[in-house]
C-alpha cells in the first residue's frame, strides 16, 4: 500500500499519534473559521516550520509534497473569481470583462484567501500523515483512545486488504478488454463498468475477508476481553508539551495577527 | 492427542452436511495426510480440530472432536489457539497486520501473553522459518513463499502441538513450494508437532507421511491406512473418485495391471527405484521410446523480436525473441516475477509492445486495437471470474459472438452447440458466478472460444482445480489442439509440460532462457535448478533408471513408460 508516511526517527515520528492528530485537528478547526488571506499563510509557513524543525523532513522532499497541493490551490485561485456570488463584490471595481464574465478586485481578495485556506487546510495535515505509521495510530487509538481493540484491529486488517483490491481492480479491467468490452462513453458507460465491476469485486473481497477472519479467529483474536501489546504507546510529558506548545504558539500567532489587524472576520459560512 | 468420534457438521444455510459420522484418531506426532475430492470436507475437517467449527461458522449436529482431551465445542478458542494451528492456502488473506513482527506477536498479545516473553518467541519462530533478516519488513512486500512461511512463524510462536496445512503451496510458484516443502521436512525432523497435511503436490511429499486418510464426497472416512497399503488397495476406486495420487502409485498400477510383479508396492521415487529395478534387469524394455509427435511446423503464428519492456525502471522482459508456430502447444513457466505474465500481456495487446517486435499473423501487434486482436486469439484469466461480463451462462458464450457483429438466429445456435461441448447446457439460465469452480473454468474457456479463435492462450488454467477438473480441462486443451487450434499455457506445474507441451519456454529474470521441446528441457539440471523448476516425478524417476538403462532417458509421461508394460508381456 502506498501512504505518504516519511520513514524516521525526528521528534515528530516519536511523537504519540494522537497528540499530531489532536493539534492538526484544532488548527484544522480554526483555519476553517478564517476569511483573510494572512491567517492561512501564517500557519502554512508554521507548518513548513514545524515539518523541517520537527519533523526533520528534507527540504527538496517537502517541496516535491507541497507541488500537487499549490498546484490545486492555483486551480481554485483561477476558478473562484468567475464563480464568486457578482452582487457580493459589484460594489468593488471591475478589473476585466469579457461578454457576461466579470472580475471584481473584490473576488480577487475571496479567491485569494479560499485558495490560501485549502492550501492551508491541506498543509495542515502533513505534520501527521508525513511522521505517522497507520498501525501506530491504531495502536494508539486502541491503547489511549479507548477504541474497542477489535474494532481496531479489524481496521488494521481492512489496510491490508487495499493492495489487493487495486490489483484487482486492474486485473479485472484487463479481462473485460480482452473480452472486446468496449466502454460506452458518459454517464451510461460510467454505470455500466461500475456494475460489470462490482460483482467480481464484491466476490473477491468478501471471499477474502472471511478468509482473513478464519485465519485471524485461529489465533485467538477476539477470544479474551482483554489483550496484551508488544509494542506499547505512551503519552508521555514530551507529547503534553508538543500539544501545549503547538496550542501556545498558534494562540500567540492569532493574537499578533489581530494586533496589526490581519486577522479579518471570523465565520464559517462564508456566503453570507 | 486428536480424537474425532462420528462428527457430523453443517454449514448455515446448506442442506447436506459436510462431515458425516467421521470418526478418526490421530496419535501424538504422527504425520497425517487427508486426500479427497474437491467438497468432500477436508478443509472443513481442519476447522473443526481449532474450534473455528463451530465457535466461528458451522454447526455440529453430532459427535465431538477432542483434542488432547479437550473437547473442542467446549473448550475456549483462546485455549484451542495454542494446541492446533492451522496454515491456510492463500497467502494474501491470513495477516491481520501489515508488517512481519507485528504479525508474529499478534497471536501472543490475543493470548495476553507478557510483553516481555514476546521477544524471544518472535525471534525464535522466524529463524526456525529462516526468515531472522525480514523481522522489521512490511508484509506485502513478501513473495507468496515468504508470506506463507511469515504466517507459519506466527503459528509457531504460539507453540501450538498439532500443525495443519491446508493446500499451502497452493496459490505459489514453484519456489514458494519448494520453500514450503522445506520447512514441512525440517518440522517432521524435529518430531514436536502432530502433522496434518491436505496437499494435492503429493510425491515430493510421500516419504514424509506415516498415514493417509481418505474422504468420499459424503465427509465420511473412505480409506484409511498407511500410504503403501492404502494406495495399493484402493489405486483404481481413488482415480474414479478424483483424488490426485502420487505419480510413481499410478505407474505401479499401471505396470501390475500389464503383469509385471512388485515385490513392495512403491509410495515415493526412491521405492520405485528400488521395485522397478530387478523388474527392468528381466524384461528390458524396448530400447527406443516412443517419440512424442512433435508440430511439424507450420507458418508462425507470433513471431516475437528482441522484445524489451519495463515497468517504470522495474525491467520486466529483455530482448526476448521466439516463433510460435501453428498447432504448437506452448508451455510457459517460470518463477513468479520473472516475466511470463508480461510476455503474454504483450502478446494480446494489453500492453503495447513497440513497432515490429510482436507480429500476430505477420500483423504488427503495434497496430492493432484490443478487440481486432480479441477476434483472433483468445485469452482466459487465471480467475474465471475476472471475465465475466453478463448475469446468464449463454449470455457469456453469446456475448462474443455478438460483439463479432452474428446475426441472433446464428448467435443461438452457436451458443447451444458451445454449451453442450463444455457440458454447460443444463446452466444456460443459471448466473456465472453460482457456477462450481470447475464450470467457471469451462465456461470462461468456452465464452472465449466463443467467435472460433484459432490460438488460445492461458494464464494458468489449472490452478485450484481438482483432479478431475484439471485432468478434464487438459484433454479439452488437448484436443483443441489436435484440431489444429495453437494452445500457449502459463504454468508451474511441470508433470502439465511433460504431457500436455510440445515447446517450453523458460522465463529467468525478464530473458528467455530456453525454448524447445520439454525432453530437452528435462536433461539440463543447471538451468531447471537455477530456475527453481522440479523435474515431474516420472522424470527424475527415469532419470535415476537411466544409469542403468539409458533407454530410459528422457521419459517423463506415464505413456513414456509404455515400452516398460510390453517388454512384460513379450
Amino acid at each position: 500500500m502506498r501512504t505518504v508516511y516519511l520513514q524516521g526517527d525526528s521528534l515528530l515520528h516519536r511523537l504519540n499519534p494522537l497528540s499530531k492528530f489532536l493539534v492538526n485537528l484544532a488548527l484544522f478547526i480554526f483555519v476553517l473559521f478564517t476569511n483573510d488571506p494572512w491567517a492561512p499563510l501564517a500557519f502554512i509557513a508554521l507548518t513548513v516550520l514545524v515539518l523541517v524543525l520537527l519533523g526533520r523532513v528534507p527540504l527538496l522532499r517537502l517541496v516535491k509534497l507541497m507541488t500537487p497541493l499549490v498546484l490545486i490551490a492555483t486551480v481554485f485561485l483561477l476558478m473562484y473569481p468567475l464563480a464568486v456570488r457578482q452582487s457580493l463584490v459589484d460594489h468593488t471595481p471591475l478589473l476585466w470583462q469579457w461578454g457576461p464574465l466579470r472580475v471584481y478586485a473584490g473576488s480577487l481578495d475571496h479567491a485569494l484567501a479560499t485558495a490560501l485556506r485549502i492550501l492551508a487546510l491541506l498543509a495542515l495535515s502533513l505534520p501527521f500523515s508525513l511522521t505517522t505509521d497507520s498501525a501506530d495510530f491504531i495502536r494508539a487509538l486502541v491503547q489511549q483512545g479507548r477504541l474497542p481493540y477489535r474494532v481496531g484491529y479489524s481496521t488494521l486488517a481492512a489496510f491490508g486488504f487495499i493492495p489487493m483490491l487495486q490489483n484487482e481492480v486492474s486485473v479485472i479491467g484487463a479481462a473485460h478488454r480482452v473480452r472486446g468490452v468496449n466502454g460506452t462513453a458518459g454517464w451510461r458507460g460510467a454505470y455500466e463498468r461500475l456494475r460489470r465491476y462490482a460483482v467480481p469485486l464484491l466476490t473477491g473481497a468478501i471471499r477474502q475477508a472471511e478468509r482473513t477472519a478464519l485465519a485471524m479467529d485461529g489465533r485467538a483474536f477476539g477470544a479474551l476481553p482483554q489483550r496484551t501489546y508488544f509494542q506499547r504507546m505512551r503519552f508521555t510529558a514530551v507529547d503534553w508539551l508538543f500539544v501545549f506548545g503547538m496550542l501556545a504558539v498558534s494562540a500567540l500567532l492569532v493574537f499578533a495577527l489581530y494586533h496589526f489587524g490581519l486577522l479579518g472576520e471570523l465565520s464559517l459560512l462564508k456566503i453570507l | 492427542m486428536i480424537d474425532v468420534s462420528a462428527l457430523t457438521v453443517k454449514y448455515t444455510g446448506r442442506k447436506r452436511p459436510v462431515l458425516r459420522e467421521l470418526s478418526l484418531q490421530v496419535p501424538k506426532g504422527q504425520t497425517l495426510l487427508i486426500l479427497g475430492p474437491s467438497g468432500s470436507g477436508k478443509s472443513s475437517l481442519a476447522l473443526t480440530l481449532n474450534g473455528l467449527i463451530p465457535h466461528s461458522i458451522g454447526e455440529v449436529l453430532g459427535g465431538a472432536v477432542r483434542v488432547a482431551g479437550a473437547d473442542t465445542q467446549h473448550t475456549p478458542v483462546a485455549q484451542l489457539a495454542q494446541r492446533v494451528g492451522i496454515l491456510f492456502q492463500d497467502p494474501d488473506a491470513q495477516f491481520a497486520t501489515l508488517t512481519v513482527e507485528d504479525e508474529i506477536v499478534f497471536g501472543l498479545e490475543n493470548l495476553c501473553l507478557d510483553p516481555a516473553q514476546m521477544d524471544a518467541r518472535v525471534e525464535a519462530a522466524l529463524a526456525q522459518v529462516g526468515m531472522a533478516h525480514a523481522r522489521r519488513r512490511p508484509v506485502f512486500a513478501l513473495s507468496g513463499g515468504e508470506k506463507q512461511r511469515i504466517a507459519l512463524a506466527a503459528l509457531l510462536a504460539m507453540q501450538p502441538e498439532v500443525l495443519v496445512f491446508d493446500e499451502p503451496t497452493a496459490h505459489l510458484d514453484s519456489v514458494g513450494t519448494q520453500q514450503v516443502f522445506a520447512l514441512l521436512a525440517q518440522l517432521k525432523a524435529r518430531g514436536e508437532h502432530t502433522l496434518i497435511l491436505i496437499e494435492h503436490k503429493l510425491d515430493e511429499l510421500m516419504h514424509l507421511v506415516d498415514r493417509v486418510v481418505v474422504l468420499d464426497m459424503d465427509g465420511a472416512v473412505f480409506a484409511d491406512g498407511p500410504p503403501r497399503t492404502l494406495f495399493d488397495q484402493h489405486a483404481v476406486e481413488l482415480q474414479e473418485m478424483g483424488v490426485w495420487m502420487p505419480q510413481v502409485c499410478l505407474l505401479a498400477q499401471q505396470l501390475r495391471t500389464a503383469g509385471l510383479p512388485l515385490k513392495a508396492f512403491p509410495v515415493t521415487i526412491g521405492e520405485a527405484v528400488k521395485a522397478l529395478g530387478p523388474a527392468l534387469a528381466a524384461a528390458p524394455p524396448a530400447p527406443a521410446p516412443v517419440p512424442s509427435p512433435v508440430n511439424p511446423g507450420g507458418a508462425a503464428v507470433y513471431s516475437v523480436r528482441d522484445l524489451s519492456f519495463s515497468y517504470g525502471d522495474m525491467p520486466a522482459l529483455h530482448n526476448v525473441s521466439l516463433d510460435i508456430q501453428q498447432g504448437d502447444f506452448l508451455a510457459i513457466v517460470g518463477p513468479n516475477g520473472a516475466g511470463k505474465s508480461t510476455l503474454a500481456r504483450h502478446l494480446i495487446g494489453l500492453l503495447t509492445p513497440p513497432p515490429g517486435t510482436v507480429l500476430l499473423n505477420e500483423q504488427d501487434v503495434h497496430d492493432l486495437d484490443a478487440r481486432r486482436l480479441a477476434q483472433q486469439v483468445a485469452y482466459v484469466f487465471q480467475n474465471p471470474e475476472h471475465q465475466f461480463v453478463t448475469e446468464r451462462v449463454d449470455d457469456e458464450v453469446a456475448f462474443g459472438l455478438r460483439a463479432a457483429g452474428m446475426g441472433e438466429e446464428q448467435v443461438a445456435a452457436q451458443t447451444a452447440r458451445l454449451l453442450e461441448t463444455f457440458g454447460l447446457a443444463r446452466y444456460a439460465p443459471a448466473n456465472p458466478f453460482t457456477l462450481s469452480h470447475g464450470e467457471k473454468r469451462r465456461l470462461s474457456v468456452a465464452a472465449m472460444l466463443a467467435i472460433g479463435q484459432e490460438t488460445l492462450i492461458l494464464d494458468e488454467p489449472t490452478f485450484g482445480q481438482d483432479e478431475r477438473n484439471a485432468a478434464a480441462l487438459m484433454a479439452l486443451l488437448r484436443a483443441l489442439n489436435a484440431e489444429g487450434k495453437t494452445v500457449v499455457m502459463i504454468t508451474h506445474d511441470m508433470r502439465l509440460v511433460a504431457e500436455a507441451a510440445d515447446k517450453v519456454a523458460v522465463i529467468l529474470g525478464g530473458r528467455l532462457e530456453f525454448f524447445g521441446p520439454p525432453a530437452e528441457l528435462f536433461a539440463q539440471g543447471d538451468l531447471l535448478a537455477r530456475a527453481h523448476l522440479n523435474l515431474p516425478p516420472l522424470a527424475r524417476l527415469a532419470a535415476l533408471l537411466a544409469t542403468q538403462h539409458p533407454q530410459m532417458a528422457g521419459w517423463a509421461t506415464l505413456q513414456d513408460y509404455q515400452p516398460l508394460s510390453e517388454a512384460v508381456r513379450v
